[in-house]
This record gives structure tokens, C-alpha cells and sequence, in this order.
């Protein structure tokens, strides 16, 4: 719990680098560290041949952790958007980031920094580039 | 007169079962004929039939069951297997919409948002309407089971009560239904949130009549004695059905109504 409670406050102070603690802390097992759990996400939208199901259910299930992906989970999950022809998905992940990120703003210019070569590479627009940022 | 050296029966000649292949054509391409040519006589026709052959195919069953004494315990084994190889059957027919909503929403596309429920859809409160919808139909297990125990206990009046409550409880539920469709903030139109909630709870309402009609049968025939207390197969296959139409909505208000808003 205390390392909880470090990383959301790290997570308030600093230019995010760590996700907070994503894996639940069991009584017994082993639990899954940071890092294995970015490694899992990265494994799981890197599969060559991934599905259109597959990549969305993939983002729902990561958005709906009480976390923000680091970048590199999001690499991965944009360069299969592009290997699936599926623009949207890839601009919509950019805006489940933004929400996910809350009341935290620094967090996702951040990433859009961390993610900018990509975003080039792939010809992925952001919605401020589109002006569909704002309702 | 004629014996049999076997406990089976030999079912004699019937024409229900060619006027229902009849009632299914016609019914089928009177379909095809409303979508074309805008005339809705041909599946009407169809339907008629239908209901006729289902009255008189299972008003025969009847005859030859409880009046005239072929369903000897072979022979009721037999039907026991075949409601419930039906019921099995109507299984895996739900199971192709659960499938298809979860299909949906666990994977949501762009277009809807990329969300669950999608965008602009607001969902039925799971703990209003449905919350109570699902209290009629446990309840109505219970009062089926009641009725069950009372035609074993050879308790008349209760079993008469007691069916007849659940066939009320019944009408309640699709009464309530019936409110909630018509005040829904979306329709069937509204993408594959509309399409899987009202073909999925569409299908189940349906079946919902079918099973109270089913049990309707089982009062009328109970206030006729038909029923003794340790042969009453009709009204074992009403109730088998009425569960699985409980259950049914059970997985439908788990999947769809509460995890699915």
C-alpha cells in the first residue's frame, strides 16, 4: 500500500516516467511487477498478426486499469493499429489517454512528446491537430 | 382387438405434421412476399395454419395420452428426452446472441466510441425496472415448484393457486417488459447496442409467452384432471421451460442489463 501511495504522489510531482502500481497486491503469489506488466501489454499489441477484436479489446481492457500506459505499451498499440489500417482506433487511443490522465495534466503532452517520432513515423495526427480536441 | 407385444406407441396416421411443413412454407415465403410486393396475406395464411396444427397436433398428444393410456413409462421416457434435447437446442440458440453482444462489447469499434456502453447510448438502470423484473421470475420458480409439489401431494385447490400464479407472475413480467421497451431512450436502430439488447430481450419475452402460454395449457388441463399425482408429464415439461426462461433472464440481466450499462 505504502508503495501505492509513493507512486501517486510521484506520479503528482514529477514528469511521469513510472505508472503507479498496476498489479493487485494477492496475500499469497506472486505479484507482477511494473515493468513485467508493461512487457505483457507490449508482448500482447506486437503480435504480428493481430485481429481488429484482438487490438480493441486489448485498449478497453488497458483503459479500464487505474493507470495511464506508458509510452512504450502505446507504441505498441499504435503500430498495430497501423498494421490493421485502423486510423481511428489509433487517434481514439490518444484521447483515452488524455481522459485516463484526469486532473493530472502534465501527463499527456508528456507522451505525445515521448510518442512524437511515432506519431510521424505512422502519420498519426493528434485531435489538436485535427481541432476535434475540443466538443 | 388389436394388441401390441411392445410398450411403445405407434403413433396412428396424422396430418398435423404435413399442414405444419404447409404452415412453415407459407409462412416463410409469405415473409419473402410482405419484403417485395408489400402484402402480408401469404404469412398470414401461414400463421393460421400454424396455430391450428399446434392446437390439434398437441390436443391429439393429449387425447392419446391422458385419455386413451399410450404413454406407458417407456413411452414417457421418450418425450422426457425430447423436451429436453429442445430445451438443450433453445440453449445454443441464446448462446448465438450472447455471443454476438459480447462480441460487441467486450471489443468495442471506433464507431461506437471505443466504448461500453457507446457513445450516446444511455442504458436502462439495472437496479430499477429489470431489478424487479427478475423478482417476478424467481418468484414465479418458486410458485412453479410449488405447483409441482402440490399435484405430487394430490393438493387440488393449491396446485390450481399456485399455477395460476405463475402464470400471473408471467403476464407481469411481459406486461413490464412491455413498459420498459416502449420508454426506452434507444431502439433496435441504435447500432449494435440496439440490435443486441432488443434481439436478444426480444427473443426472450417471446419465449416468456410461449412458457406462460405452455403453463396456461398445464391450469386448463389441471382443472379438468387431467394430472395424477404421479403422472403429469406435460406440466414437468411447462415447468423444465419455465426455468430455463428464468435462467435465461438471469444471464441476460448479468450480461447485458448490469455489467453491460
Amino acid at each position: 500500500l505504502l508503495i501505492a501511495v509513493f507512486h501517486y504522489y510521484a506520479n503528482c510531482q514529477q514528469i511521469m516516467t513510472r505508472t503507479p502500481l498496476a498489479s493487485r497486491s494477492f496475500s499469497h503469489g506472486k505479484v507482477e511487477t511494473d515493468e513485467e506488466f508493461d512487457a505483457r501489454w507490449v508482448t500482447y499489441f506486437s503480435k504480428p498478426d493481430i485481429d481488429a477484436w484482438e487490438l480493441k479489446k486489448g485498449m478497453n481492457t488497458l483503459i479500464g486499469y487505474d493507470l495511464v500506459p506508458e509510452a512504450k505499451i502505446l507504441d505498441s498499440a499504435l503500430r498495430a493499429c497501423r498494421r490493421l489500417d485502423d486510423l481511428a482506433s489509433a487517434i481514439r487511443i490518444l484521447e483515452a489517454v488524455k481522459d485516463k490522465s484526469g486532473p493530472h495534466k502534465d501527463i499527456y503532452p508528456y507522451l505525445i512528446q515521448e510518442l512524437g517520432p511515432t506519431l510521424a513515423e505512422l502519420g498519426i495526427s493528434t485531435p489538436e491537430q485535427l481541432g476535434i480536441d475540443k466538443l | 382387438m388389436t394388441h401390441q407385444a411392445h410398450a411403445y406407441h405407434m403413433v396412428d396416421p396424422s396430418p398435423w405434421p404435413l399442414t405444419g411443413a404447409v404452415a412453415a412454407l407459407l409462412m416463410t415465403s409469405g415473409l419473402a412476399v410482405w419484403f417485395h410486393f408489400h402484402s402480408t396475406t401469404l404469412m398470414a395464411l401461414g400463421t393460421v395454419l400454424l396455430l391450428l396444427t399446434m392446437y390439434q397436433w398437441w390436443r391429439d398428444i393429449i387425447r392419446e395420452g391422458t385419455f386413451q393410456g399410450h404413454h406407458t413409462p417407456p413411452v414417457q421416457k421418450g418425450l422426457r428426452y425430447g423436451m429436453i434435447l429442445f430445451i438443450t437446442s433453445e440453449v445454443f440458440f441464446f448462446l448465438g446472441f450472447f455471443w454476438a453482444f459480447y462480441h460487441a462489447s467486450l471489443a468495442p469499434t471506433p464507431e461506437l466510441g471505443g466504448c461500453w456502453p457507446p457513445t450516446g447510448i444511455t442504458t436502462l438502470d439495472p437496479f430499477e425496472v429489470p431489478l424487479l423484473n427478475t423478482a417476478v421470475l424467481l418468484a414465479s420458480g418458486v410458485t412453479v415448484t410449488w405447483a409441482h409439489h402440490s399435484i405430487m401431494e394430490g393438493e387440488r385447490k393449491q396446485a390450481i393457486h399456485s399455477l395460476t400464479l405463475t402464470i400471473l407472475l408471467g403476464f407481469y413480467f411481459t406486461f413490464l417488459q412491455g413498459l420498459e421497451y416502449y420508454d426506452a431512450p434507444f431502439t433496435i436502430a441504435d447500432g449494435v447496442y440496439g440490435s443486441t439488447f432488443f434481439v436478444a430481450t426480444g427473443f426472450h419475452g417471446l419465449h416468456v409467452i410461449i412458457g406462460s402460454t405452455f403453463l396456461a395449457v398445464c391450469l386448463l388441463r389441471q382443472i379438468r384432471y387431467h394430472f395424477t399425482s404421479e403422472h403429469h408429464f406435460g406440466f414437468e415439461a411447462a415447468a423444465w421451460y419455465w426455468h430455463f426462461v428464468d435462467v435465461v433472464w438471469l444471464f441476460l440481466y448479468i450480461s447485458i442489463y448490469w455489467w453491460g450499462s
